[in-house]
């Protein structure tokens, strides 16, 4: 058996779309009874880690423009995906307590193995617009400061794993990695939790090198974009290696036997320190139904492969 | 068109909210639904003659959505729920469960009703192969490729051709998904010349808000079997009045159409569909006047909003397209 989790956004429900839409009075009671629904499937499905399906959240980065400094901007589409999020603009210094995140979290209903997600540093500046900043490398490094003390709050609120999510390290063809790990280390450091660094939305086959130094404890890996046998090439010996083999971009449901096996084979080539399973990305790209059926079958992976 | 800078929709427009009242009543019979229906599109062909367009339709008044609509008579496809578009706004997204076909022309109806009830020229909006395939899940096809291509030739070309049967002059294609995976261009090209072949009509082609600015569409224009494109500029554009590059920053791109030896009109989206904001018509004139410029050539401009403006409210929406008529007239006068 190894260790589980999912990652990012839920899907709303038909019914709390609506309610959402209309603003009715049970809008509120409605959103807590879905997450703690979401919560509860993670715990039947034995999930290693579970997490909050930050139903609340437009986006992944929306719970930011909370902030003072901080004016939405215009709509812009998620990498080639059919959604959109909001861009956010920076006018001035990032002044922030650090609690932005644990007090968009329905935290009294998470139990202890709990996880949760950010977006990395160079990820947030690549998809946001600051007017204050000289230039990116100052904007990654201030947004790094900032989601320091995010991480330093919600380790002290208990959270064991701290997903950081960076797609456009993925994405991008060109990749300032001295930057990246700069961003990174003023994020993680003194960090208490694990810190797994995520990567989807693109083929981060070349990169594998230069991502295994980075300073986190692991990296995911979205296979669908990222073929497994270009993960396989590596040693992930000293690191954490998240597969994410549950595929949130299509409602079949993954094949139980041959994901345990495809993991047993990257496990024994890799050789990493720890080995999670996860969705390669959000569930919220597909509907709830779909999503609670994902959330079972990764459990089952997870409790199918053999121990590291 | 004879006139210089003639002036189009895009496509959708905010349903009346009496006409949604009607269509939900559990009260309210079928034939009733139908006669409100046509009421519904009535009104936004008068509305959108009246404010002085030179093509028109009917706000796509009868259709669920661009996507829904479509994929609900295309043979293939399965509905699985509601998806994010943005913030609280969803889409019904289908799968395709088996091979797709065509089984009738679902605009039938509403393309006979415009063309019975308006003398203005009529550009009939359909959704195109490589969005309808963008935007669902392919859980029966090898590869995107062969499911667009499929959509291209057993769905979107029997369509046109039976809406060209029926007396459509102009067919636009909606591509919003078009220009959004730029590895994908070549598929794209390909779904659109498919769709056509053999098709005598005037062929427009609309892609919207991709994120890359065009830079991918403007080396496969030419390749396009296609005679105009409707494109998104305002959007990306300024507020400030002039025709300088400073001003008019969200129509460089068009310099570059012109680079790639691109020929065909262009139909300038003046309008941001996503601001309440009214430009004003000298606004539109200016933007109008420095993409004549860009392009090199003003007899190849046409004058629309950036997208459908179904996300305004119909005061709004009114008011933009009111300002983009006078806006076009500025600029035909500025060139007498």
């Amino acid at each position: 058996m190894i260790s589980s989790y999912t990652l990012g956004i839920y899907p709303r429900s038909e019914e709390l779309i609506e309610a959402t839409r209309k603003h009715t009075s049970n809008l509120s009671s409605l959103f807590q009874k879905e997450t703690k629904g979401y919560i509860t499937q993670q715990k039947k499905a034995k999930l290693g880690y579970v997490s909050d399906p930050l139903l609340r959240w437009d986006d992944i980065f929306r719970p930011f423009s909370q902030l003072k400094s901080v004016k939405p901007a215009a709509l812009n589409r998620i990498y080639e995906m059919n959604t959109f999020y909001r861009k956010l603009s920076f006018e001035n210094g990032i002044a922030t307590s650090g609690k932005i995140i644990k007090s968009n979290l329905a935290m009294s209903l998470l139990p202890k193995n709990r996880a949760v997600c950010m977006p990395e540093p160079y990820t947030f500046a690549d998809r946001h617009l600051s007017s204050k900043h000289k230039n990116k490398d100052e904007f990654v490094l201030e947004l790094a400061k900032m989601l320091h003390k995010e991480a330093v709050t919600l380790v002290k609120a208990g959270f064991k794993l701290i997903q950081l999510v960076g797609p456009s390290i993925a994405y991008n063809n060109k990749i300032d990695f001295n930057l990246v790990k700069e961003g990174l280390d003023i994020l993680t450091r003194g960090v208490k939790a694990k810190t797994i660094l995520h990567f989807y939305f693109g083929d981060v086959s070349k990169k594998i090198d230069k991502l295994l130094d980075l300073p986190v404890s692991g990296l995911g890996f979205d296979t669908t974009t990222t073929p497994i046998s270009a993960i396989k090439k590596h040693s992930f010996s000293g690191k954490s290696l998240t597969i994410g083999l549950v595929n949130s971009y299509t409602t079949k449901i993954e094949n139980k036997n041959k994901s345990i096996s495809e993991i047993n084979q990257i496990v024994s080539k890799t050789r990493p320190r720890e080995v999670f399973v996860s969705t390669n990305f959000d569930l919220e790209y597909i509907p709830k139904k779909f999503a609670n059926e994902k959330i079972l079958v990764l459990g089952e992976i997870a409790r199918g492969v053999k121990d590291v | 068109m004879s006139k210089l800078f003639p002036t189009q929709e895009i496509g959708s427009l905010k349903k009346p909210s009496w006409l949604l009242k009607s269509v939900k009543s559990p009260d309210i019979s079928n034939k009733e639904k139908i006669k409100a229906r046509n009421n519904a599109a009535l009104e936004n062909i008068k509305a959108l003659e009246d404010l002085g367009l030179d093509i028109v339709y009917d706000g796509e008044v009868r259709r669920v959505e661009m996507y829904e609509e479509p994929v609900r008579y295309i043979e293939g496809f399965e509905f699985a729920g509601r998806i994010r578009s943005w913030d609280n706004k969803y889409y019904n997204k289908a799968r395709i469960i088996g091979p797709v076909n065509y089984k009738k022309n679902f605009y039938k109806n509403e393309f006979k009703f415009v063309k019975e009830n308006t003398k203005k020229e009529i550009k009939v909006p359909v959704t195109g192969a490589y969005t309808l395939a963008d935007w669902s899940y392919n859980e029966y096809y090898k590869s995107k490729e062969e499911l667009v291509i499929a959509l291209a030739k057993k769905v979107l070309r029997p369509l046109i051709k039976d809406l060209v049967k029926l007396g459509a002059k102009i067919v636009q294609i909606d591509e919003p998904a078009g220009t959004s995976h730029p590895s994908e261009m070549d598929i794209f090209r390909e779904s659109i010349n498919e769709s056509v072949k053999g098709i005598n009509a005037k062929i427009v082609v609309h892609a919207c808000f991709s994120g890359n600015d065009y830079k991918v569409l403007a080396p496969q224009m030419s390749e396009i079997k296609v005679q105009q494109y409707t494109l998104e500029f305002a959007n990306r554009d300024t507020w400030n009045l002039g025709s300088s590059d400073k001003a008019r920053k969200g129509f460089q791109v068009l310099k570059l159409f012109k680079e790639h030896g691109f020929k065909g009109e262009i139909g300038i989206g003046v309008t941001d569909v996503h601001v309440n904001d009214i430009e004003s018509p000298e606004l539109v004139r200016d933007r109008i006047l420095y993409a004549s410029k860009a392009l090199g050539d003003p007899t190849k401009i046409y004058v629309n909003p950036d997208c459908g403006l179904r996300t305004r409210t119909r005061t709004v929406a009114f008011n933009k397209i009111k300002s983009l008529v006078q806006g076009a007239e500025l600029a035909r006068q500025k060139l007498k």
